[in-house]
Parts: C-alpha cells; sequence; structure tokens
C-alpha cells in the first residue's frame, strides 16, 4: 500500500502540474479587477472638446443611463469600435465621449487645439459619430482617477453616478451581450421595480 | 554538524527575500536618476530623492513589468506628473501610493500587501522549512541506532561465514 502510493506520486504532480499550466494558457496577465467599479464616478469639471466655454461635471449623469467612452483620434482601436458604439447609439443608448490627446501635452510636442477638434471631425465624419457630447479630459486627470490605462476604455454609470461597468478594450457584439447587457438589463429591471413601488405608495 | 548547517541555509532563506527587495529599488534609482527627472523642478535634494524612490516602486499598469521610472508609457508620464504634483501639494509619500491604489489596485505598487491571500507567500516556505527540519531529525533519532545493530549483526554473520 505504501509503495503504491510512493509510485503514484509522480503522476499525482505530473497531473497537478500539468492543469496548473493548462490554466496559464487562457488566463490574461492583464486582467484585473477594477477598483473603479461600484464606486461614484469621480468628482470632475471639464470643458466640452468643441467648445471650451460649455462646463460638464457630474450632473451629466443625472436620472439616465451613460456609457462614458475614453477616447482619442490617435487610438487606432478607437476608430475600429465607432460604427458599433454608433449603432448602439441608434438603439438608443446615451454615450459620451471622454476626449484626451498625448499630443497636447508637452512630453509629446505641441498641438493646438483648433487642431485636435478638425482632427475629431474628420475621424468622426468617416467612421460614425455615437457621441452625444465629448468631454474634454484636458490634463488626463479624471482619466487617472477612472484609472484607465490606455484607450479605449468604456464605463457604464447608472443614475445616480456609479460606475457599474469597467471595460478596457474595444466594444463590440460579443463584449457588449456579455458584459454590458446582463448589467443593463439588471438596473433597468431594479429601477422599475422602484417606479411601481412608488405608484404603489402613491395609490396607497 | 549537519544540523548546524540546515539552520544555517534556514536563516539565510528568511533573510535573503528582505536584502533582495532593497537591492532592486535602490539600483533602479542610481541607473535611471538623470533621465527623466531633469523634467521636473525640486527645490530640495531630498525631495528629489523621494521623488526617485516612488517612480521606482509603482509600477506602470499598462505595461508587463516596468516601474513607472522606466517606462515611456503614455500612462507613465501621466503618473510620474501626478506624483510630483501630490509632492509639490506636500502629500508623504505613503499618501501618494495609497492614491494610486486607489485607483490602479495593489498591483500599482511593487510591495504587495499582506492580506489573508498574500500570507501564504511568506508562511509556506517557513512552514516547510520547518517541516522538513523536523522530519529530518526525527528520522534521523530514529533510523541510526536500530540500523547500527542491524548493520553490525549483518557484518558479524558475513564475518563468520567466511572464517
Amino acid at each position: 500500500m505504501k509503495r503504491l502510493s510512493y509510485l503514484l506520486l509522480p503522476l499525482v504532480l505530473f497531473l497537478g502540474i500539468a492543469v496548473f499550466l493548462f490554466q496559464g494558457l487562457f488566463s490574461d496577465p492583464r486582467e484585473r479587477e477594477s477598483t473603479a467599479l461600484e464606486r461614484p464616478f469621480p468628482e470632475f469639471s471639464l470643458p466640452d472638446l468643441m467648445d471650451e466655454t460649455s462646463q460638464y461635471d457630474n450632473s451629466v449623469f443625472d436620472g439616465q443611463l451613460t456609457l462614458i467612452n475614453v477616447w482619442g483620434v490617435w487610438c487606432v482601436t478607437c476608430a475600429i469600435e465607432l460604427p458599433y458604439l454608433e449603432s448602439l447609439r441608434n438603439q438608443g443608448y446615451r454615450i459620451v465621449g471622454l476626449y484626451y490627446d498625448q499630443d497636447l501635452d508637452p512630453n509629446y510636442g505641441t498641438k493646438t487645439i483648433q487642431r485636435v477638434r478638425q482632427e475629431v471631425k474628420q475621424t468622426l465624419g468617416k467612421y460614425g459619430d455615437p457621441y452625444q457630447f465629448n468631454i474634454f479630459d484636458v490634463y488626463r486627470d479624471t482619466a487617472l482617477d477612472l484609472g484607465v490605462t490606455g484607450a479605449p476604455e468604456t464605463f457604464l454609470v447608472d443614475q445616480n453616478g456609479v460606475i457599474r461597468v469597467h471595460h478596457l478594450g474595444d466594444i463590440n457584439e460579443r463584449v457588449w451581450q456579455n458584459k454590458f447587457l446582463p448589467i443593463i438589463n439588471t438596473i433597468k429591471a431594479a429601477t422599475s421595480q422602484d417606479s411601481e413601488e412608488e405608484r404603489e405608495v402613491e395609490s396607497l | 554538524m549537519n544540523r548546524i548547517w540546515i539552520l544555517v541555509f534556514v536563516q539565510v532563506m528568511l533573510f535573503s527575500s528582505a536584502i533582495a527587495q532593497e537591492g532592486v529599488s535602490t539600483d533602479n534609482a542610481a541607473t535611471q536618476e538623470d533621465d527623466y527627472a531633469e523634467n521636473y523642478q525640486f527645490d530640495d535634494p531630498n525631495q528629489r530623492k523621494t521623488f526617485l524612490e516612488l517612480t521606482a516602486v509603482l509600477r506602470c499598469p499598462m505595461c508587463q513589468n516596468q516601474n513607472i521610472a522606466d517606462s515611456d508609457a503614455m500612462i507613465a508620464h501621466d503618473m510620474r506628473r501626478k506624483v510630483y504634483q501630490l509632492m509639490q501639494e506636500g502629500q508623504s509619500k505613503t499618501q501618494v501610493i495609497d492614491f494610486m491604489k486607489q485607483r490602479y489596485g495593489d498591483f500599482v505598487y511593487y510591495q504587495p500587501p499582506v492580506n489573508s491571500v498574500t500570507i501564504w507567500l511568506w508562511v509556506l516556505p517557513i512552514m516547510f522549512a520547518f517541516v522538513m527540519l523536523f522530519a529530518f531529525i526525527l528520522r534521523k533519532k530514529k533510523a541510526n541506532p536500530q540500523n547500527l545493530q542491524e548493520k553490525l549483526a549483518q557484518a558479524d554473520r558475513l564475518l563468520k561465514e567466511n572464517e
């Protein structure tokens, strides 16, 4: 009996290591839990990308579901997801851009805001414009507060201004169906329940 | 004699990790000192030193294994600028690290926190060393006298056979 267990030991060790390494084949080393989830959207006060005289703050989230899409014209993947985002806009989703540009950074060179606006118009004209409006994250402070590591990234913010989904990378049909829709459905179910309860209270 | 060597080995195991970590951070700070810190101005050299230390221990969340001092990714630029900005506001080293942790998780700091999951990384090797030590001592105590007598008896038998 003792001898048998000694014989099996290498096999058990082998199987253990094999399972461990096999799992590693499908794990994504870049995947990390976002710290922004289930937290209120960080406080901000930023200008519109196209018109610096109009300012936005956290009240843009009041009362409606919003998708915040972090993007820039310099980002190739962002351009690729624009058509899909536009189709979401056509389905009635509210998409707001959080725009940032590396070329305005003194570390990378200088580009005037007029030039950036022109490029934005060009890109949106070419690939589709999903945005209600674009918030201009001038110094990228809000992106940093959100834990953004690059573009594109997309946040689903509920009607109370709380972040419910944080997605890194582009949005496509698969991501939308698996990651966003289930949560959107639970939010909608919760709000309709609330409003029903309110109605009941009123009728009483 | 053997036992002493094992104890020495365990001691070395226990202290080597601490030494290794200190080595890494000072090396980094020394090699990159003049590269990027030029972009930032400090009133006093101590502040500059703190800045270099901080950018060496904060990890770039975009790159797989680079600190923000070493990386040229845009996020690393932004994080360096933020570190500088927070330092100018008078925040301490731990405050700056906490600020980054809050946004990018524990991943962003090269020193992992000790919690219920990560404690095993420290405890298991030590436990393993102690278990092996005890197993070794027990086995030696038990095995020696019996073996010796058996062997002596066997030797006697062989000697008798040869006679």
